[in-house]
């Protein structure tokens, strides 16, 4: 069994010269997994560490640059020059890895160009990472997150549920945060590792991610449904009972699949007379009479507080979970066990505890190296040492 | 070359998230058995009547391009079985409730004991550890207890339930770590566990609301607002229920919308005063949207070097040609020669063209002949005890 203290991709030197969200999150996962992360930022630092969210206090601290580049080194390098693309090539030489989203456009220029890394560089995985990818008719169309994820099919499917029951009329709601963006950085980080598992027998690759792609590739089952000869649809796609239930103290999410679980479900209710008629034992019935359930259930789960909801619930095995708020999941006794959270410096705002990984190998969790890192840190280290 | 050749997997994993990681797997290369059986069929190859459709869910997707057989969990021969495939597999993916597989005589120790450097992935709602570790979860659930849920929804109303995109993208997660397992398993030699919790993937995916809560930060779900952009949402277009969804990042790109829009007021001269006006910057945005086609629209816009995309409906997705160069999108063939689209794996490689999917689903057990017969060596007579005695089931 491995030592707890070599993660699966120690070992493996990764650059990036990522400047968004997709490709610093490739950079991210496999740093988390043991990979030694160099970001390439320029002189004016990567324009991450300008975008909010910040963190409170007094300086400009981006929660988000943070997160993305926490336990990356720092390297600064100015690729408009021609010093500074050498020094780039410098640490390409040792590296296994390159992830970078550069415009298509602005590529040659540098020598980022898929030719051009090719040939300098024949044994190094070559990750490019754009929002609708390096080839096809609109490999050169700009996206922010918004966009993308009307271009890949869920922003035109949510709301559902509750939301859309109460906002019929409005425009469609995205995901939180950076959603399509990150599906892009979890392809890219799947494409280097999949190119990795060849290049002892067949050199680098150039591996071509778009944002778009990985978006559309999680949100399969709609393409799904369309061979079935069904389009799906923010209103008609929402469960026909269940979902967000509001609670006299916050939401909760009930959903049942199985027979049993619906059975459950009526003992937690405490056996009403409505949901005892004979007809709804059956589950097409049930679906059938989907906004009457709902009416009770939710009736029901109106006076109740979401805990007690929830723990009676998990007795009786109704898959129920509690809407936990960004706070909630920080202090969660099962994440604190899981060691989700890690305390790391972040500077100009303390030490604060970070996700680290959704992922254990044998059994532990993965350990985060460092907070995100000073600009340059690396230059003044390698002068340093020069010294 | 298919990148992935070489790698054999015994499939156990069901439903949706643990299914999608193997597909992307086999669409690069692994050959994947999927692992299931007449007694207890995967549950999505069944009619899902709580959706309100009576045919099988995303089965059709996730199971495309993987091998299928019969074994039957319950009975200890299936057991013993499963454990002649895990011997000649190199990685055993599995998406039970935590202690099943244990249950079963499948838990990691006793599948080490038949292949001493196995990597074994588990795929579960909150991982195989801690308080929770029990909880019965689907992608509602792990997107709720996650807190991407909460954090999703306009500011005044509800939160919001994730769906197949929360499963899909535990999937991709998982096919993630699992790659980097294989990756140590190259580099020392040795096997390794995989645990993969679906609802700390989910939190993975806010990770800087994370951050601000730990700083003392209360983060709120804003709709389509954006922390620093303005106009930055979904605005309507011609027609009904068409939509365009535009950013604006920065005052060239400002500009460039306030020429084409015919808008000159002083306010929205800076990003600061564009996001204090953000309210009244979407009225003036609407107006000139909504008479407009979405898809002309966003091309204008494009031009004008603004990030602009229509709102697409999955036929527009599947239709398009951008998507379906790049192999986002490909028709597959099933077995009775119906044709259908279907997502294709989420990369291309320069050495890799032939990846994606191969063939569409399997029936059940139609691979017996290959796994059973060339791959294990059973003579027909072996088969044929063990399906009397409901064991290849």
């Amino acid at each position: 069994m491995p030592d707890p203290a070599t993660p699966p991709l120690a070992g493996l030197r990764v650059v990036t010269t990522a400047r968004g969200v997709a490709a610093t999150y490739a950079a991210r996962m496999l740093g988390t997994m043991g990979a030694e992360v160099l970001l390439v930022e320029p002189p004016q630092g990567s324009k991450l560490r300008r975008e909010p969210p910040f963190l409170p206090g007094p300086g400009v601290v981006s929660a988000l640059f943070a997160y993305l580049c926490a336990g990356a080194r720092s390297y600064l390098a100015d690729l408009s020059q021609t010093e500074g693309q050498a020094a780039l090539n410098g640490l390409l030489a040792d590296a296994a890895i390159l992830i970078d989203d550069t415009p298509l456009a602005e590529r040659a220029p540098i020598g980022l160009d898929e030719e051009s890394i090719g040939r300098r560089h024949p044994e190094l995985i070559h990750v490019s990472v754009l929002p609708f990818g390096a080839f096809g008719p609109k490999s050169h169309w700009r996206a922010e997150e918004i966009t993308l994820q009307h271009a890949s099919g869920e922003g035109n499917l949510l709301p559902n549920g509750l939301s859309v029951e109460l906002f019929p009329h409005r425009p469609p709601v995205k995901i939180h945060g950076h959603f399509a963006e990150l599906q892009g950085g979890i392809a890219a980080a799947l494409g280097a590792l999949t190119a990795l598992r060849v290049r002892e027998e067949i050199g680098g690759q150039f591996v071509d991610v778009s944002s778009q792609d990985a978006a559309l590739a999680v949100g399969a089952f709609a393409i799904q449904r369309l061979g079935d000869g069904s389009i799906e649809h923010r209103v008609e796609r929402s469960f026909r009972y269940g979902g967000v239930l509001p609670c006299a103290d916050g939401y909760v999410e009930l959903l049942t699949l199985e027979q049993r679980q619906w059975e459950g479900l009526v003992e937690l209710l405490g056996r009403p007379a409505w949901a005892l008629d004979p007809a709804l034992a059956d589950s097409l019935e049930r679906s059938r009479h989907g906004a009457v359930l709902n009416r009770h259930i939710r009736e029901w789960a109106s006076t109740r507080n979401v805990a007690d909801i929830v723990s009676a619930g998990q007795a009786v095995n109704v898959p129920l979970a509690r809407y936990n708020t960004p706070a909630d999941v920080l202090r969660d006794p099962h994440e604190r066990h899981r060691g989700l959270f890690a305390p790391v410096a972040v500077e100009g705002a303390g030490t604060l505890d970070m996700l680290v990984s959704p992922f254990h190998f044998d059994g532990a969790p993965l350990p985060l190296r460092a907070g995100p890192p000073a600009l340059g840190e690396m230059n003044r280290h390698a002068v340093e040492v020069s010294r | 070359m298919k990148p992935l050749a070489g790698i054999r997997i015994a499939d156990f994993t069901v439903h949706n998230a643990g299914p999608f990681c193997t597909h992307l797997l086999s669409q690069l290369g692994a050959e994947v058995i999927k692992i299931e059986s007449a007694m207890r069929p995967d549950m999505f190859r069944k009619p899902h009547p709580v959706y309100g459709r009576m045919g099988p869910a995303t089965f059709d997707q996730v199971a495309s391009t993987k091998l299928s057989i019969r074994i039957n969990l319950k009975k200890p021969e299936g057991a013993a079985l499963s454990k002649r495939l895990v011997a000649v597999s190199h990685l055993a993916a599995e998406s039970f409730r935590p202690g099943v597989m244990g249950r079963l005589g499948l838990g990691y120790e006793a599948l080490r004991a038949v292949k001493s450097d196995l990597v074994m992935l588990s795929v579960s709602s909150s991982g195989q550890s801690g308080p929770d570790a029990h909880f019965a979860g689907y992608a509602p659930l792990f997107g709720a207890w996650g807190g991407l849920g909460e954090m999703t929804g306009y500011a005044d109303g509800p939160p919001v339930e994730m769906r197949h995109v929360m499963d899909h993208t535990v999937g991709m997660n998982a096919a993630v770590a699992a790659l980097a397992a294989l990756h140590h398993h190259s580099a020392t030699g040795e096997g390794c566990y995989v645990d993969v919790s679906a609802r700390d993937v989910a939190s993975s995916l806010l990770g800087e609301a994370l951050l601000l809560a730990a700083a003392g930060s209360e983060p709120h779900r804003s709709g389509n607002a954006h922390p620093r952009m303005a106009p930055h949402g979904v605005y309507p277009a011609a027609g009904d229920d068409s939509w365009l969804a535009i950013a604006v990042s920065g005052d060239e790109q400002w500009r460039a919308l306030a020429a084409l829009i015919g808008c000159d007021d002083p306010r929205f001269d800076s990003e600061a005063g564009r996001k204090a006006h953000a309210d009244q910057l979407d009225t003036i945005v609407a107006r000139w949207t909504s008479t407009r086609d979405a898809n002309a629209a966003a091309e204008a816009l494009q031009a004008a070097g603004i990030a602009a995309h229509a709102s697409w409906t999955t036929p527009e997705i599947a239709a398009d040609p951008h998507l379906q160069a790049r192999g986002a999108i490909v028709t597959v063939e099933e077995s009775g020669g119906k044709e259908r689209a279907a997502v294709g794996v989420p990369m291309r490689l320069s050495k890799g063209p032939e990846i994606g999917i191969h063939r569409g689903t399997p029936a059940l057990g139609e691979d017996e002949d290959y796994v059973y017969g060339e791959l294990l060596g059973m003579t027909r007579g072996e088969r044929r005890a063990l399906e009397e005695a409901e064991v290849i089931y």
